[in-house]
């Protein structure tokens, strides 16, 4: 054993124990951590976003004698509809938080659906489609062919327009199966990303801390 | 069914989860204090992502961005790692950024382990990993949507100073890098959706070539765009981390680089492996004892 030397080091073990106890029960060291956790994450941002952001966009250009007027007045309205977020805490006029939430909302819808409906819908159908090229090998051509039928099952599964009779039976039922095996596969991703993430603090336990392993 | 058996069978199915929790904590742990060997096999998005690096041009550029948080750390940063060690392996030069401000300290953490581990081999000026010539640090800024449009446009517009308070223009690699169009491929190294507005925006808007790493949680749901050609390959959690780990420590021996490195990623897969062993037991056992219990019931 090889015990670390850095305070840091201790700082950052016990804090990881003290989330860990809270597997064995509730309890205060817990709840010390987890709020510094909180604290120091919302402390971290707001410093960045202070330094990098608002003091060189904002003040510096306000305050530089060669930024035009016109542009001065323009980043003062801006600082002022984004300060209305602020608003929320004052019951009387909170309605005004609509405004910087609408334009947020307004530019972001604009600028997401017209790419999203290409990324997300057009291209993905491409992917089902089956040319001869999919059938490059065998295995292509198998798989291009089961992702096509799953395709297919599935949105059907999601077709509740009419009964599911005649053909639409078998196939919603198909469409389950599919979504059962997409599940499966989910959770066995995230066993392996839960363990992984366990697996991270025990290294640096046993290792940056404990010196147990190299 | 003697009632013996069924008591334990009741018993197994009212276990206090903390016993579950101690067998798992001794199932990790053990396997990192004494490993067996595991070599991972690279599956094919991993290859593929790594085979698109390997042969990239020259005059191209990797971008990186760090999309991720301390909390996944320990599977996604093997990523970034293992990514900027292949990319200077092969002398690409290299553009890190960051669409979180978490990402900033990981992301800088990451280029001082391997840009340490190249210049402390190095023996020539050429040998060397230089900031401002062969990789720079972009930082961050925000928001996300001016960032993947803009690089499009010009990079120093987006980042006009870098992580380190340079002004970027005066960086001799931006001379080389100006937008999208010197970046051979942008991968993203993330804990969330945004690989999926690097999709929407970057990629729809300029044509840029993506690949993500991703937490395993995440992964089945960026597969299709694997399949769609979307991403060019993918690196799925810390395996896939371990995966490329391999492919890269066997082209940096092909180079002549036999450093003995540590591969964190690969280092973790005994202890993944047993953690899955155990998992897979208790879901078997729990089952078990539901089916064999109800049957009793009805």
């Amino acid at each position: 054993m090889n015990l670390s030397t850095d305070p840091w080091v201790w700082i950052a073990a016990i804090l990881t124990l003290a989330i860990f106890s809270f597997l064995y029960k509730e309890n205060p060291f817990y709840r010390i951590a987890e709020h510094l956790y909180v604290g120091i994450a919302n402390g971290y941002a707001i410093t960045f976003y202070w330094h990098r952001i608002l003091v060189p966009s904002l003040f510096d250009r306000v305050g530089a004698a060669a930024t035009p007027v016109s542009t001065k007045i323009y980043l003062i309205a801006i600082a002022i509809i984004g300060a209305l977020y602020f608003t929320r805490f004052i019951p009387r006029i909170s309605w005004l938080v609509r405004i910087p939430i609408a334009i947020v909302l307004g530019y972001a819808s604009g600028a997401s659906i017209p790419r999203a409906i290409d990324a997300e819908i057009i291209r993905q159908l491409k992917a089902t489609i089956i040319t001869r090229a999919s059938f490059a090998s065998w295995q292509a051509g198998l798989w291009a062919v089961i992702i096509l039928l799953g395709v297919i099952a599935t949105i059907s599964y999601f077709f509740f327009s009419t009964e599911r009779r005649g053909a639409l039976k078998p196939l919603s039922y198909a469409g389950i199966i599919f979504i059962m095996i997409g599940f499966g596969a989910s959770f066995g991703y995230t066993v392996m990303a839960r363990i992984s993430l366990f697996i991270g603090r025990l290294q640096f336990l046993l290792g940056d801390w404990l010196g147990l392993i190299k | 069914m003697s009632t013996e058996r069924e008591n334990i069978l009741i018993r197994l199915q009212k276990i206090d989860r903390r016993w579950i929790y101690l067998v798992l904590w001794l199932v990790v742990m053990f396997p990192l204090i004494f490993p067996f060997k595991i070599k991972p096999k690279p599956t094919p998005p991993v290859e593929q992502l790594f085979n698109y690096i390997d042969t990239m041009p020259e005059n191209k550029a990797l971008a990186i961005s760090v999309d991720f948080t301390p909390d996944t750390r320990a599977e996604l940063q093997p990523m970034v790692v293992a990514l900027l060690r292949h990319a200077f392996a092969i002398r690409r030069r290299v553009g890190i950024l960051a669409i979180s401000v978490y990402g900033l300290g990981l992301g800088e953490e990451a280029i001082q382990q391997v840009t340490g581990e190249f210049n402390a081999h190095a023996r020539t000026h050429e040998d060397s990993v230089i900031y401002g010539e062969d990789y720079v640090f972009w930082g961050w800024t925000t928001p996300i949507l001016t960032v993947m449009l803009g690089m499009g446009e010009r990079i120093t517009n987006v980042f006009p100073v870098d992580y380190y308070g340079n002004r970027t223009e005066s960086l001799p690699i931006m001379k080389e890098i100006k937008n999208y169009d010197d970046i051979g491929i942008l991968i993203t190294v993330a804990a969330s959706a945004i690989p999926r507005s690097w999709i929407n925006y970057a990629q729809v808007q300029f044509g840029v070539n993506l690949s993500c790493g991703i937490t395993a949680v995440s992964a089945a749901d960026f597969y299709p765009y694997v399949n769609s050609g979307q991403f060019i390959g993918m690196l799925a959690g810390m395996k896939g981390a371990a995966e490329y780990e391999q492919l890269v420590r066997q082209r940096m021996e092909k180079n002549g680089m036999e450093w003995a490195l540590r591969n964190r990623g690969t280092e973790a897969m005994s202890s993944q492996t047993a953690a899955h062993l155990a998992i897979m037991a208790f879901i078997v056992l729990g089952n078990i004892a539901y089916f064999a219990t109800r049957r009793k019931r009805k």
